[in-house]
């Protein structure tokens, strides 16, 4: 390769950014154009340097390393660290993605550099692989908290202040108390992962919160509306299955 | 279940002497009451009051194998009815014998007496049985009772040992990595580190062994838990410690306090990026040692969702040692989350 690899470090703790900046000093192939120390900066780093390659932690402040990649608008190579975290393991296993358990010798961190020269030689795009990761939940649980990105600023919801979901063909709005966030991901997605208890999925296009409901009116025959606690009294349609749901959440 | 005459010599005693009390009183009566010649009320009462007990002892087996619970009532009367013939006829049977070479002219008294005899051998056979059902009973429950404590104990001690806190693996992975660093940058500090690590682990491991510790102790381990932390976050991490020094001679239960130290840097430390400071403090009161441990969190990334398992964990560790429930108290502050453990001493601590 003629050029070297754009490298950048996104890693919370001190030492194992110190160790893997040691490790990589003398790697013919890899230029450290930047280090992170949060998942906020390494957003914003990814999308303004635009770097080939990518050493992200999982477990970081503020947002983790899967919650990063939803943010993404460029998607670099990503080499993933961690030092145990069984949910991510079985993300990593199921999508086929290299990554390094900490502590980790730089003999395993050179083979995984190989073989990202070996994807970007061969043209192997992993935008695809890099969105079923972010999508892959272990197991039952639910989500606790939504990443958004407004053009500058990215905002953590936690799911309590989400009021509703409306469907915008590939992205969906996500109405809070204080505004609304666009975010690409699937009404499935969202249907899936928040819990059945506090959010129904009223419409094809609508998920509701179910504290948030002030009334259910019906305006037609078999035909009925959701009106939210709010100064707008939002009105959402609702389909029949969606009533139906909605009756067996609240048991009236 | 053995036999209750073999296997307890009190009873064993109390039977012979209940039947030796029994038959003095039958020769007294006999010879001195009703003038009946001594060698016949001896082989009377041979007959009746020694040969009976000595064979009805073997009813215990008749009565084990049959119990009132599982057998029908039919079966169970067939069985007892066909058994006491049995004993019955031998036991005539032996005592005929027994007389046989004293009576010399008329023997048609034994013949005369022969009726009341059988039926003496019935009703006798029927009192064992009632006597051996009860004994039977009265064993199985206490051995039911004793089993039931034996069990009831292996339980706490499964229990206990289940909600005791395991050392986090992302916690070790993670600080084997700084060490891995230091060994680069700073071989002394990665030595120090190892040394902090290991006798952490080794103060963690001594927890399957002893269930109380004194407080100083458990203290010492979460200042070396927090030293390691340290060097993982560096000045991210604060903390501070208020304790009354009268406090460090109580007991406490071993480990009881790492888990919450961990949750503090789990919820506290790992989700920010600002300073947060671990807050220990810890005062006694009469016979109570009340620690409170309170950390800065940030409220806008975490939504906590009531209790977690290291927190449940405790709350029944605590109920099973104490048997008392609010030991542990819970106040989220938002921004600072308040865990506040009450330990109860068995005595006051001065």
């Amino acid at each position: 390769m003629s050029e070297k690899l754009q490298t950048l470090i996104i890693e919370d703790e001190e030492l194992a950014r110190n160790l893997l900046r040691s490790y990589l000093k003398d790697q013919p192939d890899i230029e450290i154009i930047g280090e992170c120390e949060n998942g906020f900066d390494g957003v914003k780093a990814i999308n303004e340097k635009k770097p080939d390659l990518v050493f992200l932690d999982i477990q970081m402040p503020k947002i983790t390393g899967f919650e990063m990649i939803e943010l993404l608008d460029h998607k670099p190579q990503i080499i993933f660290t961690t030092a145990y975290d069984q949910y991510a393991l079985k993300a990593f296993e199921l999508n086929a993605v290299d990554y390094l358990l900490k502590p980790f010798s730089k003999e395993r961190m050179q083979k995984a550099i190989e073989k990202v020269v070996h994807h970007i030689q061969h043209n192997e795009n992993n935008i695809e692989k890099l969105e079923e990761l972010s999508n892959f939940r272990p197991g039952e649980e639910y989500i606790d908290r939504v990443v958004v990105k407004d053009r500058h600023k990215i905002h953590i919801i936690t799911v309590d202040k989400i009021r509703y979901i409306e469907s915008l063909d590939d992205y969906v709005m996500i109405y809070t108390h204080d505004g609304r966030h666009m975010k690409q991901k699937t009404m499935k997605y969202f249907e899936t992962y928040l819990d059945p208890k506090n959010f129904i999925r009223i419409h094809r296009s609508f998920i509701v919160q179910v504290d948030n409901i002030a009334e259910i009116q019906q305006y037609e025959k078999e035909s009925y509306v959701v009106i939210l606690k709010d100064k707008d009294k939002t009105k959402l349609k609702v389909s029949k299955t969606g009533y139906k749901k909605i009756k067996e959440v609240l048991h009236f | 279940m053995k036999h209750p005459l073999t296997n307890n010599y009190k009873l064993l005693l109390y039977y012979v002497l209940f039947w030796g009390v029994i038959s003095a009183i039958n020769i007294i009566l006999q010879v001195f009451w009703y003038n009946v010649p001594l060698t016949y009320s001896l082989l009377d009462t041979g007959t009746n009051y020694v040969l009976y007990p000595l064979m009805g002892s073997s009813i215990w087996y008749s009565i084990r194998y049959n119990s009132l619970e599982e057998v029908s009532v039919g079966r169970l009367l067939l069985f007892h009815f066909i058994a006491a013939s049995i004993l019955c006829a031998i036991w005539v049977y032996i005592s005929f014998a027994i007389f046989k070479p004293f009576i010399t002219e008329d023997n048609s008294f034994l013949e005369n007496g022969l009726p009341s005899k059988i039926f003496a051998g019935y009703l006798m056979y029927a009192i064992y049985l009632v006597f051996f059902y009860a004994v039977n009973y009265y064993q199985s429950l206490k051995e039911k009772i004793k089993k039931e404590v034996e069990y009831k104990t292996l339980l706490r001690e499964a229990e206990l040992q289940a909600l005791k806190s395991q050392i986090n693996p992302h916690f070790l992975f993670n600080s084997l990595n700084s060490i891995s660093s230091l060994t680069v940058s700073n071989p002394e500090k990665a030595q120090e580190m190892v040394i902090n690590l290991s006798t952490f682990m080794r103060y963690s491991l001594m927890h399957n062994e002893k269930e109380m510790v004194p407080f100083s102790r458990e203290l010492e381990n979460i200042k070396l838990y927090l030293s390691i932390e340290k060097v993982r976050f560096g000045k991210k991490l604060n903390a501070e410690f208020e304790i009354d020094s009268h406090c460090l001679e109580a007991e406490i239960p071993n480990m009881i306090l790492q888990p919450l130290f961990e949750n503090a840097i789990k919820y506290g430390v790992y989700e920010t990026t600002e300073q947060v400071t671990i807050n220990t403090s810890c005062v006694c009161e009469g016979n109570l040692l009340k620690i409170t441990i309170v950390n800065d969190y940030d409220a806008d990334t975490i939504k906590r969702k009531g209790e977690g398992i290291g927190l449940r964990n405790i709350r029944q560790r605590m109920q099973i040692l104490y048997n008392q429930p609010d030991l542990i108290k819970i106040t989220d502050h938002k921004t600072k989350f308040e865990v506040q453990l009450i330990i109860p001493q068995k005595q006051a601590v001065s």
